[in-house]
């Protein structure tokens, strides 16, 4: 008789605090814990992301487009243009009160100040052609655009002459995306154009004295509900919020499902389990089960606050959600167990993950692409049928037949996938395994002969997966931040009507390149996002923080000082991080001014003046903060953790050249990237690991890094790696006929060799004092 | 209980681990296993607890074969080696527990057993604590305890007193006299020669994958013209082993 009760217990076990399987929380799980809380903030916070004071960060949104300006208005405006100078004077003075102070917002003095109004006049023959008028108001940094009839001026006259009754018809459209806008629209209305109003009736002799004789149609640009083509709450439901619930099922089963077996054979605890009565197809089960219900559950809050926030609501839907997370957690989570049965350490096993992690979320992609022109059959296969099924659902419709085929199929697969891992589980290969190589290795050292095949297959997998970890970790953890840091602010975006045709085009690109310029492109325009700066400043942060905990859980380290000292950031000595802090500071200001010399004094760059204006010092502080993590970040991936991660197992030397190659073929994605600026940057890594082994700490070189990129893009205004920073003290041009090869073109200096002298130039001096250094220690 | 017939295990093709090995163990024997580091002690105990299987040979426990009635071998035997851990988070209480379940052993019975291993080995006091907050004697003694936590006829038990101190070696080699009077068949793998002559009936040593002799410690002595036990392990080692 079987009883049913360790299938209990197995799947108990999940659930406990410090139970069998939560033992140990890996850095994944760290990851997926962090990650988690953030993504459904951000979930949240993207529908509601209106409370984000974008006002007080906003460049000048004051100007305002007029579309068949009649002569009157035109004649109008002149007349006006003096007193509005004398009111843009004195609102530019309060206006720098506010930014002395702060606690008087930008905005007050910007809406009811049209002072500073341009008119931007255009002509067009289409009253009511939305699209072309919310570009012209994005280009134009304008809030509002008033659109005349192209015979105004007649209609008046013919007012004016008793010939018609009608009134002139005068047409508004303003931004949706922010509630000032529309008050900056009443303002605009109540006031300036009542006041053109008058100057009719002045003009024309007609009696107009009320607003209304011009009749004025508040007529906004529509939003998502009521235009189809515009619908991008829809859109998002099909995409964004499909490959968000994916992401967070892929990493909760990762972090549980490589833990349960992989993990228990690396602490030993397997074999115990193994040893009882329970037949395995019931030990898998149980795991299987263990894994579905933790991850399914935040994935199942996840998609109830997506069904909510979209207004399209009803329970059928959601179960049909529901059901569609179920198979396809239950199909990731057989995967995983599969992986964890056959690895025998956690990392390990979390590497051979990786792989498959990363197909589904291209088969995530590839749907995103294709949503609007897919075909029938994709709704009947596993993965595709749950990813269009979730966003259909999501929208409120639900397509049953492929809801039943689609997890039949799904099903059908995780039930051989099951069968192939209770087949492994009854083979000593994966549940004795480390102790029979231990056993042999012994065996071969005793009697010194040559190491079996098997055994160095073993290492070599074993050195495989290490340095494919170390590879992949900094741009999975990198790339897991920026990700969940865009979500709300292409949220944002998309809310912003005028941007979302931007986006939208994300969705139609045709090859790879295409997705990596675009990235680019939105990436520069995020980059003077003041939400952007502000999320990627906190995603920096928690890398920081991922890897601190990651590296305390590789290495077997207690206590969270100990942690930060091992990967670089010993926190004791305040004088001396000070100090070596600042100097860093101050080395990186120097290394960059001196690449700028050399670019000035060679004829390549001339400056133009300062560039900062009042407006935009919001963004520019916010930038500044945003490189001091930045800087830290990348420190301590490429150096703080990497260079004693491939120290401790192989030379130092190979971890000072594997970091430096990596860190060089991290930025090679960036754009404008060429052979001398790979080389420069492993110039750059090498010199930076070398101050880290001279300073034993990645304080200097985290300052330097941060200093040189701040220097770079905000103070001289040159690009950073390929992306243009948003605002720079100085303007620097380029003349027409500079020479890339020194100025680095489109990469920024550090493609030039200008940062090639530089560096060597450091790189001689630091390897001067290490060998001081070295020689000392030795005497 | 167990007969172990010409049993063979090779890891790789070339080279034997265990090299025909056939013994026996009855009920109410302690049946010890004698040999240096690599000479296949835990290779055989992990064969007869069912975790590998012979390359060729056969081995029966209580009648059953692995091949047929693994999950009922496993109701009959306890195993206890070194790489079996406690998972370090968990408690003693909640380890008792979970195998209870695993075991499918009823609520009373577990209450009795718990309370006896508890009082017998003193793990009481430590009974809420994480096993990593453990001593290496109380951890031990704790496996101990839950690798018979189904009151097997049969044991196996590989290095059991392997880095406790004395007292507590004391309390685990009384437990398994006990063991033996109560009519269990166990099977001892040990370093240690005054464990080994203390406790078993029969023992074999084993060199290089065989059996280089197998009897009482009286017999093997005898054998060997030995003074002592000891004495008689090294010659017999000496005596067998290929360079």
């Amino acid at each position: 008789m079987e009883s049913t009760r360790g299938l209990k217990a197995i799947i108990g076990n999940f659930f406990r605090k410090k139970g069998q399987m939560g033992a140990q929380a890996s850095s994944a799980t760290f990851l997926v814990t962090v990650g988690f809380v953030i993504a459904v903030a951000c979930a949240a916070a993207s529908w509601v992301i209106w409370w984000f004071p974008y006002h007080l960060f906003s460049d000048e949104v004051y100007n305002v487009v007029v579309v068949n300006a009649p002569d009157s208005f035109i004649q109008f405006n002149e007349e006006t243009q003096e007193y509005r100078d004398q009111e843009a004077r004195a609102y530019g003075d309060r206006y720098n009160y506010f930014a002395n102070w702060g606690h008087m917002t930008y905005f007050e003095y910007s809406y009811d100040g049209y002072g500073w109004t341009e008119f931007i006049y255009k002509e067009s023959d289409a009253l009511y052609d939305f699209v072309t008028f919310g570009e012209w108001m994005r280009d134009n940094d304008a809030y509002l655009t008033v659109v005349f009839p192209a015979d105004f001026d007649e209609q008046i006259k013919a007012r004016q002459e008793g010939l018609t009754e009608d009134k002139p018809e005068v047409l508004t459209y303003y931004r949706t995306n922010s509630l000032e806008y529309s008050d900056m629209k009443n303002e605009f209305i109540d006031e300036y154009l009542a006041y053109y109003q008058g100057s009719i009736r002045a003009d024309y002799g007609i009696a107009v004295t009320t607003v209304s004789d011009s009749h004025i149609v508040h007529d906004p640009i529509p939003t998502a509900d009521e235009n189809d083509d515009f619908n991008i709450g829809a859109n998002l439901n099909r995409t964004f919020v499909p490959i968000l619930l994916f992401i967070v099922l892929l990493y909760a089963s990762m972090s549980t499902g490589t833990n349960v077996i992989a993990g228990q054979k690396e602490r030993g605890t397997f074999t115990g389990i193994l040893l009882t009565p329970m037949p395995r197809q019931h030990i898998a089960l149980g795991y299987l089960i263990g894994v579905v219900l933790k991850a399914i559950i935040p994935a199942a809050v996840i998609a109830l606050i997506a069904s909510l926030l979209s207004f399209r609501f009803n329970i059928l839907s959601f179960l049909a959600i529901l059901v569609y997370l179920l198979v396809l957690e239950i199909f990731i989570a057989s995967i995983t167990i599969l992986i964890s049965v056959i690895n025998d350490t956690v990392v390990s096993a979390q590497t051979a993950f990786l792989p498959v992690f990363l197909i589904l979320v291209s088969v995530c992609v590839t749907c995103i692409q294709s949503v609007s022109e897919r075909a029938d059959f994709y709704m009947y296969i596993p993965v595709h049928g749950q990813f269009y099924g979730i966003g259909d659902a999501l929208n409120g419709s639900v397509d049953f037949a492929g809801l039943i085929v689609s997890s039949i199929l799904t099903l059908t697969l995780t039930a051989v996938i099951m069968i192939i891992t209770v087949k492994l589980l009854y083979h000593e290969r994966y549940t004795v395994s480390i102790d029979t190589v231990t056993e042999k290795e012994i065996k071969e050292s005793q009697s010194g002969g040559k190491p079996s095949f098997l055994t160095r297959l073993n290492k070599a997998t074993d050195n495989f997966s290490f340095v494919i970890t170390e590879i992949f970790y900094p741009l999975v953890v990198l790339s897991f931040y920026q990700f969940l840091a865009m979500i709300p602010v292409v949220v944002s975006y998309m809310r912003k009507a005028e941007y979302s045709s931007f986006i939208r085009d994300l969705a139609n690109v045709g090859s790879v390149n295409d997705i990596i310029n675009k990235t680019f492109e939105i990436i520069s325009i995020f980059f003077k996002d003041p939400l952007y700066l502000t999320l990627m400043t906190v995603g920096y942060i928690a890398i920081i923080l991922t890897y601190i905990f990651h590296a305390g859980r590789v290495w077997k380290i207690k206590g969270f000082r100990k942690k930060a000292a091992a990967v670089g950031y010993p926190l004791s000595g305040a004088k001396h991080i000070a100090k070596h802090y600042f100097l860093g500071l101050i080395i990186g200001f120097a290394m960059l001014s001196a690449t700028v010399g050399i670019m000035y004094l060679t004829g390549q760059i001339s400056f133009a003046g300062f560039n900062l204006n009042t407006a935009s010092l919001g963004v520019f502080a916010l930038n500044l903060l945003m490189w001091v993590p930045q800087g830290a970040s990348e420190e301590i991936m490429f150096r703080g953790y990497m260079i004693p991660a491939f120290s401790r197992r192989y030379k130092k030397a190979i971890g000072v050249a594997v970091s430096a190659i990596l860190f060089s073929a991290f930025h090679s994605l960036n754009s404008g990237y060429t052979p001398l600026a790979s080389f420069n940057l492993v110039l750059i890594a090498v010199l930076f690991a070398l101050i880290y082994l001279l300073t034993d700490d990645i304080w200097m070189t985290s300052a330097i890094h941060t200093a040189w990129n701040l220097t770079q893009g905000n103070i001289y205004g040159l690009q950073v790696s390929g992306n243009n920073a948003a605002n720079s003290v100085i303007k620097t041009f380029y003349y027409k006929n500079s020479a890339p090869i020194i100025t680095g073109g489109d990469f920024g200096p550090e493609g030039g060799l200008a940062v090639t002298a530089v560096t060597v130039v450091c790189l001689v001096i630091v390897a001067l004092l290490l060998w001081r250094k070295h020689k000392k220690s030795k005497t | 209980m167990i007969r172990v017939m010409d049993v063979h295990k090779s890891y790789t093709k070339e080279k034997e681990t265990i090299k025909g090995v056939s013994f026996e163990v009855k009920k109410g024997e302690i049946f010890g296993l004698l040999g240096p580091n690599g000479a296949g002690k835990t290779t055989l105990m992990q064969m007869i607890a069912t975790l590998m299987k012979p390359t060729s040979g056969i081995i029966v426990i209580d009648g059953l074969t692995a091949d047929k009635d693994l999950l009922e071998i496993h109701k009959r035997i306890g195993f206890l080696t070194n790489e079996i851990k406690l998972d370090p988070m968990s408690t003693p209480n909640r380890l008792f527990d979970f195998f209870a379940e695993l075991y499918d052993i009823p609520k009373e019975q577990l209450y009795q057993r718990r309370k006896e291993s508890f009082e017998r080995f003193g793990i009481g006091p430590f009974a809420d604590k994480r096993i990593n907050e453990l001593s290496t004697g109380m951890k031990q003694k704790i496996s101990i305890a839950i690798s018979l936590i189904h009151n097997p006829p049969i044991i196996i038990f590989d290095e059991p007193t392997n880095g406790l101190d004395i007292l507590t070696s004391k309390q685990v080699t009384d437990y398994l006299m006990d063991l033996k009077e109560q009519g269990h068949a166990i099977i001892l793998s040990t370093h240690i020669f005054s464990v080994a002559e203390a406790l078993c009936d029969e023992i074999a040593i084993l060199v290089d994958g065989r059996i280089a002799a197998q009897g009482s410690v009286k017999e093997l002595v005898d054998q060997t013209g030995a003074e002592n036990f000891e004495k008689a392990f090294f010659k017999i080692y000496v005596d067998n082993h290929v360079e």
